[in-house]
């Protein structure tokens, strides 16, 4: 009996142990801090076509970001006529919901939408395990009860991907694409449990 | 002495609005909505270009958009974006046809209330007909250059979104030049319209998908 219940915990631990990091290769650490450089230049203003796909609903809008303090961003989402979906502040740990239309003002979408942005927008994590691959240095900082992965490609130096986890799996997946200069021209977030993908698409300049 | 000043401030203030933006009379509004109902009468087709500024107070610039629209009668318009990106809608009986960079989709608006006065709002404003809305307190003014003409929201849902819509009218033609849509916020959306040609013949192919 007490056999059973061992190799019946040893079975749930293992099943819920994150399959990402399973062959992953401690490294020994370079850094204290990773940077999430994208959205951290005060005069820019970061404005994105945005088209949405949520269990099979797919619409479209405009996001603004825009970086407001040393650590307050602006999240403003509208519809291409340039009504106002909901409007977000960032201020370090602080969230405020400036405004959000009545239909999109439920617990489970405002808390979903408000975990992603913060995700993109994030400037700077502690690292407390950093893992070498082939093509990639990881590392991994922790957010509340959930781990964030950033995935530093090794021949561009550039941010490409983060994944943010509970313990046993993966939640989001930001992949940041078309890096120019220092600028994400193409971002997808992709979530795992529900049916949520967000493709950004930077404003081309005139 | 403070009354003084108080006084000199309201005045300039007051001439300096005075100077630009006059009030007007009740046989000027009843003259100036009929010469709109009369222009929108004969309207049978609208097509113009548009450029569409969103202006948030935190950013540094407005974001620009623009493209052109088509209108046919009675209520058919066809709205489309193709600067920086390419969109497009078709306001079409109870139904919305988007185009979005080649991704489309059909809305139904009979669902949503809010969502079907927009619409409505946005095929109204084309033609500038929104005076007999009921939603709206309606004031007018002239200044030297155009008419305008002030709807405020009094239907609460709407108003959280837009609590003002601004209208200018060319005073010669009736047209709409320039349609401004006022957040509670005081962000807004500007979208001023060029190279306007009323009643050319327009196809019905125009409002498909």
């Amino acid at each position: 009996m007490r056999f059973l219940l061992i190799s019946l915990i040893f079975l749930l631990q293992t099943s819920c142990a994150l399959q990402m990091t399973k062959d992953w290769v401690k490294s020994e650490s370079t850094q204290k801090y990773i940077e999430n450089s994208y959205f951290s230049e005060l005069t820019t203003d970061y404005v994105y076509k945005a088209k949405i796909d949520v269990y099979g609903h797919k619409f479209g809008g405009i996001l603004i970001i825009k970086k407001i303090g040393k650590e307050e961003h602006r999240v403003v989402f509208t519809t291409e006529f340039g009504n106002k979906l909901f409007d977000f502040l960032y201020q370090k740990d602080i969230f405020k919901k400036n405004f959000i239309v009545e239909d999109l003002d439920k617990k489970m979408i405002v808390n979903t939408l408000q975990k992603d942005f913060k995700l993109l927008i994030s400037e700077k994590a502690k690292v407390e395990v950093q893992y070498d691959l082939d093509d990639e240095l990881v590392f991994k900082t922790s957010d509340d009860k959930r781990s964030n992965f950033y995935f530093i490609n090794k021949k561009t130096h550039t941010l490409d991907k983060i994944v943010n986890t509970s313990k046993s799996k993966q939640n989001v997946e930001v992949l940041y694409k078309e890096i120019i200069d220092g600028m994400a021209n193409t971002i997808w977030i992709n979530h795992h449990h529900i049916n949520l993908q967000i493709e950004l698409k930077k404003f081309a300049k005139k | 002495m403070r009354n003084y000043i108080f006084i000199i401030i309201l005045l300039i203030g007051s001439m300096s609005v005075s100077a630009q933006e006059t009030e007007m009379s009740l046989s000027e509004i009843n003259s100036f909505r009929a010469q709109i109902t009369e222009v929108s009468d004969n309207t049978k087709s609208i097509t113009a270009d548009f450029i569409q500024y969103k202006h948030l107070d935190f950013l540094t610039n407005d974001i620009e958009t623009s493209g052109n629209m088509a209108f046919k009668a009675p209520n058919w318009v066809k709205w489309e974006y193709t600067e920086p990106y390419s969109y497009s809608v078709i306001f079409k009986e109870d139904q919305l046809l988007i185009n979005d960079d080649g991704t489309k989709s059909n809305i139904k608006m009979g669902s949503s209330k809010l969502f079907k006065k927009l619409n409505e709002l946005i095929i109204n404003s084309v033609t500038g007909d929104m005076f007999d809305d009921e939603t709206f307190d309606v004031s007018y003014s002239s200044t030297p250059d155009f008419n305008k003409v002030i709807f405020v929201s009094t239907d609460k849902k709407l108003a959280k979104m837009i609590a003002v819509f601004e209208l200018h009218f060319n005073k010669n033609d009736g047209a709409v030049l320039e349609v401004k849509m006022i957040e509670p916020s005081q962000d807004y959306t500007r979208i001023v319209f060029s190279n306007r040609v009323v009643n050319s013949k327009i196809s019905d192919a125009v409002f498909t998908n």
